[in-house]
């Protein structure tokens, strides 16, 4: 049975028109009548361009069945409307580029990796587990990409041009010969696991390999036919490379965005809200449905308590508040500090591991002694910090988002501070007069290629890393699993199956992307590295999911928490792009190894290779550099923002003003029903008056 | 318009593209699947159609608290008994696919929603819709005064003129504030 609506309006085509008097009389008689009342369509289409534009999408959004959109669209097509030569072109146009997204659109998805498995995951664990591994797989499309930026921009030249005889190399201008020296030792194996060794430090065989900077060659290929410039080449695909990774995120941000606005934030709803956006359609089996359908009810359950327990809360004391305000400054003291000793203890365990040299087997645990140390902070610290916050009493959601932040700050500056420690030891604190830093402007006897040391520590964190997932799946998860499944006692029952917990995942994925990041500039090949380790990392995500670990209790919202995911994402960024910018513009690159070891900055091998071009592009380019230029543009882009900001404040006044107008319309539809009864029983009893035996076709109400 | 056995006409193909939210593939796997829940002789009738028991046979609906709901809202038959068509089909399909609108979603929940089918939503049918979520058997089932609470709570929210039901424009404005609607509202094959 279809019912019309108050008021509704199409500006395309059809016009649709609902007359509000049924619903006021379906009001009067409910479910009595069986009569087919379909909405009713205006057929009369004016404005021929506009409604050729929408009527393809307009017909979609007619919410009737199947043979009554056949009726309308044939009646529109026999209404031929009379255009010119301009408008019919222009509208065959739009349908061909309309089919022709949406073809792209239909091979975009068929092409992308496991369809299938996200599918599956979705259908059994809910929208929040699968936002997790949708954002993986963007990292590792975001990854494969970037190692083909890099592989065709660098390395394949370099590998080509190594080999060649046309390269010219650009010769000594520094007599400083105590800075120039470089031997990464590539030994004969000397003992078995060396090997072995190597391949987890990243030093021995693996140094002076493509692998990290202090390889690469200051080459500038000068053919007759083709000429390469491999510095500018590094430092311009690295810098292409960050901002296409930016370009990438903003782009997948800008979809989330738009419907996070549009609901004003996402408010953590209320019950109206829960009760009819919560179930997910696309779940599937028994087994994946009554939790669900147990996830709802906890969480009703738990609403209706804590509105039980606020209503308790809003009679304390004044006493009682400030008890408790005080005992959260307190426990924030508490927090902040352990996560101050975390970075101090990251401090002294880099300037350790950096200090020493060695070969055996103990060597390589103080070679991964930051590694561990953060891996073990980043652990360590947000269990506590959990315990900490129970004492807190905040609502449960706040607790979440609190925690949340925490662990983002403590992973994300603890990487800063592992950075400040090399940056430190690599230019003496900054200060060249020192010794140690003032024959080569940076501490040569320590570091002898500093690039490659940084961009070893980089490859570091990102194996142990690696290493860390696989271990605690194989010596955690599983027999956490097998124990809760065949031993019978209490403790196992209580502790249960592993939870899928979502955020902490994805910081996890967040801290190795931002790893990649920032090695990047010292390292080619770690985003390949990456792709891969990703890959593996999915695989043994969605294995561990399967086989160990049951639905969370609480639901992950998935459209607001992927906004959060993003924007931390875009915060690792950030991070990495100021790490980048302050190696290549402020330290001295090493003067042993490298690309840019006879300059003095890494960015002066782009002005000088720009004094090499044409007249007129050199003066294009310092034309765009000059104020000329920039602050036209500058202004012009305030004057734009200054207007997008006025539409969205009249915007959100509309929308206020429409929800007003909702409410009175509403009021005023009570006030017509009142009068219409009283008319009715007035009509009835005039009508009984007149002819006590007649009824009428209402029947009695 | 009826479906041939196994092939389905290019010009019904794009009509169905044009009228629906599916994409040929969709459109296509749909057709495929419909085929297989048609009885052997049924095959080949002009307009089969099949009956809502071999529907919610369906592993995309066999679990879902709403499958009859569903299976009756997108019904065309006269006697309200559930069964579909094959482009009964497709307009559930479209409805519940990823590219539909929310204003389409919103108004297809709506009726989903409405037991009784009287064009609102009253306290019997948010109760029986509370149940479904929750799982309506005894041990699931929330306690008389929670459903009083939560119901209360609901039609305070919702009910913006105050007349003791939810109607479609109150649904739609509830579901607009939701960001996780759009995604959860979908049924792909």
């Amino acid at each position: 049975m279809y019912w019309a609506r108050e008021r509704e309006t199409s500006d395309a085509g059809g016009h649709i028109h609902y007359s509000p008097h049924q619903s006021l009389r379906l009001r009067e008689r409910p479910s009595n009548s069986a009569v087919q009342r379909p909405p009713q369509f205006n057929w009369n289409t004016d404005q021929p361009e506009e409604g050729a534009k929408g009527r393809p999408r307009n017909l979609k959004e007619l919410p009737l069945p199947m043979e009554l959109k056949k009726a309308i669209r044939q009646v529109q097509q026999m209404k031929v409307p009379v255009m010119s030569n301009w408008q019919s072109w222009k509208i065959s146009k739009s349908k061909t580029m309309k089919r022709f997204l949406e073809e792209s659109r239909e091979v975009l998805a068929y092409v992308a990796p496991w369809r299938r498995t996200l599918h599956k995951i979705g259908g059994h664990f809910g929208g929040g587990v699968q936002s997790y591994f949708l954002f993986l797989r963007f990292l590792v499309v975001l990854n494969f990409l970037s190692f083909l930026l890099i592989a065709g921009f660098v390395l394949a030249p370099s590998i080509v041009f190594q080999s060649s005889p046309g390269n010219s190399e650009t010769q000594n201008s520094i007599d400083r010969t105590e800075c120039m020296i470089y031997s990464p030792e590539p030994q004969s194996l000397s003992v078995f696991y060396q090997y072995f060794l190597d391949l987890l430090t990243g030093m021995g065989f693996m140094e002076y390999s493509y692998l990290f900077y202090g390889f690469y060659n200051n080459t500038e290929m000068m053919n007759t036919q083709v000429s390469y410039n491999i510095p500018v080449a590094y430092l311009l695909t690295t810098a292409f490379y960050f901002i296409f990774c930016l370009i990438c995120i903003v782009l997948r941000m800008g979809a989330v965005i738009r419907d996070v606005v549009k609901t004003g934030g996402g408010a953590v709803g209320g019950y109206s809200t829960l009760v009819f956006t919560a179930w997910d359609y696309g779940l599937q089996g028994n087994r994946a449905t009554n939790l669900k359908q147990n996830n709802i009810r906890y969480q009703l359950q738990m609403d209706l308590e804590e509105e039980r327990i606020r209503k308790v809360a809003a009679s304390l004391t004044m006493a009682q508040t400030m008890g408790l305000y005080s005992l959260r400054a307190v426990l924030n003291l508490v927090v902040f500090g352990l996560i101050g000793g975390a970075f101090y203890a990251i401090f002294k365990a880099t300037q350790f591991s950096q200090s020493q040299t060695g070969d055996n087997f103990l060597h390589l645990i103080v070679q991964y002694l930051p590694s561990i140390v953060i891996t073990a902070a980043n652990f360590l610290v947000p269990f506590l910090c959990d315990k900490i916050a129970l004492l807190e009493k905040h609502s449960p959601s706040t607790t979440v988002i609190l925690a949340l932040l925490r662990a983002v700050f403590l992973r994300l500056v603890s990487l800063g501070v592992l950075l400040f420690t090399l940056w430190s030891g690599i230019t003496c604190n900054g200060v060249t007069e020192n010794t140690a830093c003032s024959v080569c402007q940076y501490n040569h006897k320590q570091y002898q290629c500093w690039e490659t040391r940084v961009g070893q520590e980089m490859y570091k964190l990102a194996v142990f890393d690696f290493i860390t997932v696989i271990a605690v799946m194989i010596l955690v998860e599983f027999p956490r699993r097998m124990l809760v499944d065949h031993c019978p006692c209490k403790l196992a029952q209580f502790v249960g199956r592993q939870e899928f917990v979502v955020p902490q995942n994805v910081l996890g994925l967040v801290y190795g992307q931002t790893v990649v990041w920032t090695g990047a500039l010292f390292c080619p090949l770690l985003p390949a590295i990456n792709t891969i380790k990703f890959i593996i990392i999915f695989y043994c995500r969605k294995i561990t999911l399967f086989q160990n670990c049951r639905p969370a209790d609480r639901t992950f919202r998935s459209n607001s928490s992927n906004f959060f995911f993003l924007l931390v994402l875009l915060l690792g960024w950030s991070l990495a792009t100021v790490a980048l910018i302050y190696a290549a513009v402020m330290i001295h690159p090493s003067m042993s190894c490298g690309p840019f070891r006879f300059l003095s900055m890494m960015w002066s091998v782009v002005p000088d290779s720009l004094q090499t071009l044409s007249n007129s592009s050199r003066d294009f380019l310092y034309f765009m550099g000059s104020q000329a230029f920039c602050i036209p543009l500058f202004v012009s882009l305030c004057v734009v923002l200054c207007y997008i900001a006025a539409l969205a404040s009249v915007y959100g006044k509309t929308v206020s003003l429409l929800r007003s107008q909702l409410k009175m319309e509403g009021r005023d539809k009570q006030f017509l029903v009142k009068k219409i009864k009283e008319l009715n029983s007035a009509n009835r009893r005039n009508c009984e008056a007149w002819n006590p035996t007649s009824r009428d076709s209402f029947g009695t109400k | 318009m009826g479906t041939t056995a196994s092939q389905l006409p290019k010009d019904l193909l794009s009509e169905y593209q044009e009228l629906t939210f599916l994409t040929k593939q969709e459109i296509l796997l749909a057709h495929k699947r419909f085929t297989e829940l048609l009885a052997r002789d049924d095959r080949n009738c002009p307009n089969p159609r099949v009956p809502m028991s071999r529907i919610l046979t369906l592993p995309e609906l066999k679990s879902n608290p709403f499958k009859e709901r569903i299976c009756l809202v997108f019904s065309t038959s006269d006697n309200k008994d559930g069964s579909l068509t094959f482009e009964d089909f497709l307009d559930l399909l479209s409805a519940f696919s990823d590219s539909a609108t929310s204003d389409i979603k919103s108004h297809y929940a709506f009726r989903i929603f409405d037991f009784d089918d009287d064009g609102t939503l009253d306290r019997k049918d948010l109760e029986r819709l509370v149940n479904c979520l929750t799982g309506d058997t005894d041990e699931t089932r929330l306690t008389s005064d929670e459903m009083k609470q939560l119901i209360n709570n609901i039609l305070e929210e919702s009910d913006i003129d105050k007349d003791g039901t939810v109607n479609l424009s109150e649904f739609q404005h509830v579901i607009s504030r939701s960001p996780d609607f759009v995604s959860s509202f979908k049924i792909v094959l």
